[in-house]
């Protein structure tokens, strides 16, 4: 699991933004946005219609139909994995690791505690996502593209409390050598 | 069966493009938020700017589904900011966790499962907490040119040219390709090679190499813009944007009114209406975009044609200082030559045999006013003013793509005898 320094990406930033900004006008051509965020609460939620169906027949989430279906974003989902895992195997980029290069830089102690910060993080994360009705992909990428109201709030409200909470837990930025391609 | 289908394409080319980006690689994701590698940043910003055209584009054709989250604004400032939180943490949204997850890092399976407890607890919290907060401040799926009751258009342009901003004020932060560029250009490699006493390379010959890369890059740019220029010009016709009269498609070709030419063939000709309402806050003539296409054309010839120069000067100067990437620039000069025969205008000279991306106003507004035939009238129309101009922009991809090999492996290249020299 050592870390000889952060990949390169295999395209620039411009035709990476590109590339992305494509993918969604696609998606958004063919069906809708590509947020999953919602499918972790639709997992959660058929799960807890299988062991508590009294609970879930008065919850007024997970009663409603549409947070709790199946549909064309679990699908997504689905094919996200797929995709993810075959172009990093295709490109050579799949490789097991657990701690990053930022997080080696800060703290000295052992791998654990960024998994433990990976679990508190992922919390946060589907959390937020629930709260404000979509997560990254959902409320600032389609937000955007889009121009919704709801973007301008999430997208101050994400960067504020992102670019305080990185400078708290990694206060320290690898050496040039180790950042660079 | 096609809702899956769909689905599953969606996501795989989602997920591949997320991980062909670097947006996989939290390192990166934690550099943007710390301010010190921009490369997540710059490609969120242009992704974010090239899916508000391309959505834009797809209003105008009527062929978008919006997907507008509601504006509870307290719910999504707290919500955003649990996000950033996790964020900040990680290095992982919900989507990119996945993605990584799947590319083998062990830190995303584990906030992967943290995610599934994340919304098991907002599961358990919504009934107490969230519909209570939800009805503060909340404006409803609603968007911002909704709001303001203005044209999307209002919005569109100050947001580009924020993110364009955002993109120059970024410019130094280092995009992760700006180290071994960096090295060069600030003679460390250069000084490396000269004390190798490498008699092969000429230092000469790379900053060649950086005055080459700085004026196809910034030509490729202009290239782009105008190509989106045109295009655009040509859906606002299309859909019924641009105001066209009989008389201004007769004055631009001949000279004279539709009164004067009477009869001719094209005054029987079944003509079609607009096909959107005005989305316009203003009012656009044939005449005022007639210039505009004029302007925009020339900037197309004379931009490519430079492009296709720098690119020979680049190769010729790659074999003369054996700088490398010979196979990369040698395809970026052939596919620039090559666009520049799809963008001339070899309609006005070879037709109806031959025919280029470059328009002239008469012909699309012609084109754009009259009835098509058939299907088969409708897709050669198409491929005229879109299918021709979406291949050009291909080949320009490839051939700045190209380029862009070329240069990192004249600088690796460079790199790597310095390294050795060390």
């Amino acid at each position: 699991m050592n870390e000889p320094g952060i990949q390169t990406p295999p395209v620039p930033w411009w035709t990476a933004g590109i590339l992305l900004g494509l993918v969604q006008v696609l998606a958004i051509a063919l069906a809708t946005s590509l947020d999953v965020s919602d499918q972790f609460v639709a997992v959660d939620a058929r799960t807890l219609e299988h062991l508590a169906p009294e609970y879930a027949q008065n919850h007024p989430l997970i009663s409603d139909e549409e947070h709790n279906r199946f549909g064309y974003a679990s699908w997504v989902g689905v094919g996200l994995v797929l995709g993810a895992c075959l172009a990093a195997l295709h490109l050579r980029m799949w490789k097991v690791r657990a701690a990053t290069i930022w997080w080696q830089q800060s703290h000295e102690g052992p791998v654990v505690l960024r998994l433990i910060a990976g679990f508190g993080g992922g919390v946060c994360l589907l959390l937020g996502a629930g709260l404000a009705g979509g997560g990254i992909t959902g409320q600032f990428s389609t937000g955007w593209a889009q121009l919704s109201l709801s973007a301008v709030p999430f997208t101050a409200a994400v960067f504020g409390a992102g670019m305080l909470v990185a400078y708290l837990v990694y206060p320290k930025a690898p050496p040039r050598n180790k950042r660079g391609p | 069966m096609a809702i899956p289908f769909v689905g599953i394409i969606i996501g795989a080319i989602f997920g591949a493009s997320l991980v062909l980006t670097g947006l996989t690689d939290p390192d990166r994701i934690i550099g943007s938020l710390r301010l010190k590698d921009f490369h997540a940043l710059r490609t969120v910003i242009v992704s974010v700017l090239v899916a508000m055209l391309g959505v834009w584009l797809l209003g105008l054709g009527g062929a978008d589904h919006p997907d507008i989250k509601p504006a509870a604004i307290l719910t999504v400032l707290i919500g955003g900011a649990l996000v950033g939180i996790g964020l900040g943490l990680t290095g992982f949204s919900p989507t990119t966790g996945l993605a990584c997850a799947a590319s083998g890092r062990i830190d995303a399976l584990v906030a992967v499962i943290g995610m599934f407890f994340g919304a098991h607890v907002y599961i358990l919290t919504y009934p107490a907490i969230v519909p209570r907060l939800e009805k503060v401040l909340n404006y409803g799926q609603v968007t911002l040119p909704q709001l303001t009751g203005t044209s999307q258009i209002i919005w569109i342009a100050p947001v580009f040219a924020a993110g364009l901003v955002a993109l120059v004020l970024t410019r130094r932060g280092g995009s992760g390709y700006s180290e071994p560029r960096a090295k060069t250009e600030n003679l460390g490699l250069s000084e490396g090679i000269a004390a190798a006493g490498s008699p092969a390379i000429a230092t000469d010959g790379l900053h060649a190499v950086s005055v080459f890369r700085l004026w196809k890059n910034s030509l490729f740019v202009v290239l782009v813009l105008a190509l989106v220029c045109l295009q655009a010009i040509f859906w606002l016709t299309n859909t019924g944007q641009v105001q066209i009269s009989r008389d201004d498609v007769s004055s631009i070709s001949t000279g004279q009114t539709a009164a004067e030419e009477q009869p001719s063939g094209s005054a029987t000709m079944p003509t079609r209406g607009p096909v959107l309402p005005a989305l316009l806050p203003f009012d656009l003539t044939l005449k005022q975009i007639t210039l505009v296409i004029h302007a925009v054309n020339t900037i197309l010839v004379f931009a490519c044609v430079l492009y296709c120069l720098t690119a020979y000067m680049a190769l010729s100067v790659s074999i003369r200082n054996r700088l490398g990437g010979l196979t990369h620039i040698s395809r970026t000069f052939y596919f620039s030559v090559l666009a520049l025969i799809l963008l001339l205008p070899w309609q006005i000279v070879l037709a109806p045999v031959g025919v280029g991306t470059i328009y002239t106003p008469h012909e699309m507004a012609k084109s754009c006013t009259t009835l098509a035939a058939g299907t088969y009238e409708t897709v050669l129309f198409y491929l005229r003013f879109s299918g021709i101009w979406a291949a050009v922009c291909l080949v320009l991809t490839i051939a700045q793509w190209r380029s862009f090999r070329w240069t990192k492996t004249v600088l690796l290249k460079y790199e790597d005898t310095g390294r050795h020299i060390g």
